[in-house]
């Protein structure tokens, strides 16, 4: 197959992990590696990206100092047009899912979205993705075509190490006409202090477990080593520790977290309720038939005042 | 303002005791013992188009691909206050990819006067976070994905929010017409009562099958689809929690490891 | 909405009111919140003030437990005029979330968990010493058709609240059924959030169903279904019990033998449900006094005076406004000072909020809370 195509992405002064993530598995899959960078002034950029492929194409121009779909998408159909490759790896991202399909519809090529692996079979490519939920994976195969275009999940297989060096191949902006559908304005970050714990992607969850008001800060502690925001059960709320707003349930918020880590819940029904759209739940309890581990991936059967400070100075220890 | 939203019936898989069977084709689940609801991101989609119309006026048209029994979830977006509906069925339509779906889609909606075109944007059944998107282009016009917030500026543009990882919101000026991919969360989505559902059963809805949507069988289902779902698979999962043993420095740090392997932390 | 004049007026009977007061003055939740029964009926008097009032969020306060109604002394029943509220605020979509989710999740599934309609058996699994529960074919024969309740089906907390009825039918050699997988909701809690055209589908779906069978009786688990069927149902042609009403005649007939000992004061809490609004007081408290061991108690407010739990009248999904401390919290801080082991119920809404509240109060080691079934499950 020819070289395969993977789009970088970066989003306020940030490569995103993503990046990585896909030129390492495009690396595995037998051709040679291009990444494709679209920025403004974003050499770093284009150095990281070359140490994890064989060659960069870096467009530095000021139309791409923010994410714009329609300016993208102008620019890829050209060079997918001028180069060929063989597979185009774009995150399954806000960026990327607002970019992929529409780029595939315009060059008329075989797409699929949220793709977890791939493998090269009589020189095309063959995915897997999810369904349900992540209840039933499927396997997706294609159409003959020269080109293939698949949007990857985040986190789906992690970043190697890179170690190459790849060439840096400074272009010209392909696209000459300037875009007017679209026009990029801010980003905004959320409020502080203004939790939308059903927005939330990981959750650090307070049962009864606690005992008291005093113990609270533990929690936070954790929550902060975890980048997560805090909720709770209902008798956290009624006894007041945690406001309303934070509480999961069939009373309360029903959240949908990549990460729910319930601590010191014992996971009644009306509780758990709740937490069914989150991706991970990981339970710390000390009641080895706490129900919550029914509804768990991982589960600690231990005291939460011995286990959550040690977690924190792990997590600590693992970014400092 | 009129606006086309486009909803997707699927079954209710949202509770953790949901048992997901794949079925003896291998290609489809077992779906008798499901309830089926209007898709999760679909149902904010309705309520955000209606919202519109509430405020700037026009009308909402719903537009669904599916078998006759998502007419209940067509019934209860006109019950919320949608105005006319169509529904797309046929049984060449069955194996589209989401760029097909986007094609079979624009069929139905390119005859009709809009503004905006609204979908969810994601299905809680297959997850592809890409028909809408796809339509846009299919339809020729721009697009958003994950929208998150609506304004109108002033005739033929809007300001929209888009959530991206982190709880960022990218603000955007967009175009109209344009279809937007709207992000559950945008707005408390009302509830459509039994009564007003009853009483939206005497709406019509436009049928259309292959032969209306002016599209060939190659366009339509497996055939027109240029990617395709073979064979499905039960990932390997265990039933109840993984349980880490040690003491506390053990567990600790065998789940801090865990959560730095799935990117979690 | 467009509202008839006099919608109100002639639906409750406003005029009858005298505004003597009594149903406020006797309102559990006057304690913590804002409603005021007596004012509501009042005002919505008024028809064009009905869509002003139907806003104010103290209508979702009212737990329904009947206890306006026994007071008022025109025989009126005062909370029926915020069930007309709350069903404005239903036709018009606009309704608490959670509130919403549990409608919509009986519309769908025929409960208000958001549970799938197929796993409605599941509670069948693994019942001690019972092979095999006895699911009826449509025209068969029967004496007593058991009805499970959404919550005792699909709440791990109370799905042994359903194996126990079943143990006891089979101890007792009672003939009895199960409709299995294709019962459903009773429509009690959606009549309560508002949903009245709901509550109508379940009134004829069920009737349907129950139809299909030649049964002589319908026993319920839950004093809910149990009212719904009994007194709200248009043309249910079946004598209605509560297991505590078979429970005390099979105990009575000798046919249920208790003699394992429970040895531990007692109180009963009655259900609103089963007390107030049903008058089935006795049964319960002969049935505990038949139990080895038992030290019966009693509430200073028990029988027609009894403090409701607040799990009623939607309330499961509904939480309030008010930071005040739950009634339930209330009756389990009196089942402590009267020194009670056990708080006995014999509602499922009633054992969840009460043993809620007990974890709350942290009182998990000094006592429990179970339903009768649960003691008879002990005590068998």
């Amino acid at each position: 197959m020819s070289d395969i195509f993977v789009l970088a992405e970066h989003r306020q002064d940030e490569l995103r992990e993503v990046t990585l993530e896909m030129l390492t598995m495009a690396g595995g899959l037998g051709s040679p590696v291009t990444a494709v960078l679209f920025g403004s002034g974003v050499n770093d950029f284009a150095d990281k990206c070359a140490s994890f492929a064989d060659k960069v194409i870096y467009v530095d121009d000021p139309t791409y100092e923010n994410f714009n779909s329609a300016a993208y998408q102008a620019a890829l159909v050209e060079l997918i047009k001028a180069e060929k490759p063989g597979l185009v790896l774009i995150g399954n991202t806000g960026q990327g899912a607002d970019l992929a399909p529409s780029l595939a519809v315009e060059l008329d090529l075989p797409y699929s979205s949220d793709i977890i692996a791939v493998t090269i079979e009589n020189d095309k490519p063959v995915a897997t993705r999810q369904y349900y939920g992540g209840k039933i994976d499927g396997r997706i195969e294609f159409k003959d075509a020269d080109t293939y275009v698949l949007a990857i999940r985040e986190a789906a297989t992690p970043a190697g190490e890179g170690g190459k060096s790849g060439e840096i191949v400074k272009t010209d902006n392909p696209v000459t006409t300037e875009i007017t559908v679209k026009r990029f304005l801010e980003y905004v970050e959320a409020a502080i202090g203004e939790v939308d714990i059903t927005q939330s992607t990981a959750l650090v969850a307070v049962g009864r477990g606690i005992r008291e008001d005093k113990n609270m800060p533990i929690m936070e502690e954790l929550a902060q080593a975890m980048g997560a925001d805090l909720a709770a059960s209902r008798a956290v709320v009624d006894a007041g520790w945690l406001p309303q707003d934070r509480q999961v349930g069939i009373s309360g918020k029903t959240v949908k977290p990549k990460l729910y880590l319930a601590v010191g819940i014992s996971g009644a029904f009306q509780h758990v309720t709740g937490i069914k759209g989150a991706d991970l739940v990981v339970a710390i309890n000390k009641d080895p038939d706490a129900p919550i581990f029914q509804y768990a991936d991982y589960g600690i059967v231990d005291d939460l005042f011995k286990v959550v400070p040690a977690l924190t100075d792990k997590l600590k220890g693992m970014k400092g | 303002m009129n606006v086309v939203v486009c909803v997707k019936q699927v079954p209710d898989t949202s509770d953790p005791d949901t048992e997901v069977h794949i079925d003896s084709s291998g290609r489809d689940v077992e779906r008798s013992k499901f309830s089926f609801v209007i898709n999760d991101a679909d149902n904010y989609a309705v309520e955000e188009a209606i919202l519109l119309k509430e405020k700037h006026g026009g009308e909402v048209t719903v537009v669904n691909i599916g078998p006759e029994t998502a007419n209940q979830v067509i019934r209860m977006a006109l019950a919320k206050g949608g105005d006319k509906a169509i529904r797309l069925e046929d049984e060449k339509f069955e194996f589209s990819d989401a760029v097909c779906t986007a094609r079979l889609l624009a069929s139905a909606i390119k005859d009709i006067e809009y503004d905006i075109v609204m979908t969810g944007c994601i299905a809680t059944d297959d997850g592809y976070t890409a028909t809408g998107v796809a339509l846009g282009q299919v339809l020729g016009l721009p697009h958003a994905a994950y929208v998150k917030s609506v304004e109108v500026v002033e005739e033929g543009k809007l300001k929209v929010g888009r959530e991206l990882e982190g709880g960022i919101m990218e603000m955007l000026e967009i175009q109209t017409p344009c279809v937007l991919t709207i992000q559950t969360g945008i707005n408390e989505p009302r509830y459509a009562s039994f009564k007003g559902i009853r009483a939206a059963s005497k709406k019509e809805i436009k049928l259309m099958d292959l032969a209306a949507t002016g599209l060939s069988e190659d366009e339509a289902g497996e055939a027109g689809s240029k990617s395709v779902m073979v064979q499905y698979s039960v990932p390997e999962v265990g039933e109840l929690a993984e349980m880490l043993e040690g003491d506390a420095a053990e567990t600790s740090g065998k789940l801090a490891g865990i959560l730095k392997e799935k990117g979690l932390v | 909405m467009s509202i008839e004049q006099g919608t109100f007026v002639q639906k409750y009977d406003l005029l009858g009111c005298i505004q003597c007061g009594r149903c406020t003055g006797g309102c559990p939740v006057t304690v913590r919140t804002e409603l005021n029964v007596r004012k509501f009926v009042n005002d919505t008097i008024e028809d064009d003030r009905l869509e002003e009032l139907s806003e104010k969020p103290e209508i979702w306060d009212c737990t329904t437990c009947n206890t306006c109604a026994l007071r008022c002394p025109k025989g009126l029943d005062p909370f029926e005029v915020l069930l007309g509220l709350r069903s404005m605020r239903a036709e018009e979509g606009n309704i608490q979330p959670t509130a919403r989710d549990a409608l919509e999740s009986m519309f769908n599934n025929g409960n208000p968990w958001g549970k799938p309609a197929a796993r409605r058996v599941d509670w069948m699994e693994g019942i001690e010493g019972v092979e095999k529960v006895r699911i009826l074919e449509p025209g068969e024969k029967a004496d007593v058709l058991i009805h499970i309740c959404c919550t005792a089906a699909y709440d791990p907390r109370i799905m042994p609240l359903a194996k126990n009825l079943v143990r006891v039918m089979e101890a007792a050699g009672v003939d009895y059924g199960f409709i299995g997988v294709e019962e459903k909701h009773c429509g009690s809690e959606a009549r309560r959030l508002g949903e009245e055209g709901l509550f109508e589908y379940f009134d004829e779906e069920n009737t349907e169903l129950f139809g299909r069978f030649d049964v002589n009786r319908l026993v319920c688990l839950s004093p809910h279904c149990m009212n719904t069927f009994k007194n709200e149902y248009q043309n249910l042609n079946l004598p209605v019990m509560h297991y505590t009403e078979l429970v005390a005649e099979l105990i009575e007939d000798k046919k249920l033998e208790l003699k394992n000992e429970i040895a531990a004061p007692v109180v009963f809490h009655d259900p609103c449900y089963l007390g107030k609004k049903n008058n089935i007081f006795d049964e319960p408290r002969y049935i505990l006094s038949q139990m080895p061991g038992v030290e019966p108690l009693e509430f200073l407010r028990s029988r027609e005076r009894s403090l409701c739990c607040e799990g009623g009248g939607g309330k499961m999904w509904v939480e309030s406004e008010s930071k005040e401390q739950r009634l339930a919290e209330t009756r389990i801080m009196d089942a402590k000072d009267l020194g009670a082991k056990i708080v006995a119920v014999s509602c499922p809404f009633c054992l969840l909020t009460l043993e809620d509240a007990l974890k709350v109060k942290g009182l998990e080691e000094e006592m429990r809370v179970a339903d009768i079934l649960e003691l008879l499950g002990e005590a068998m």
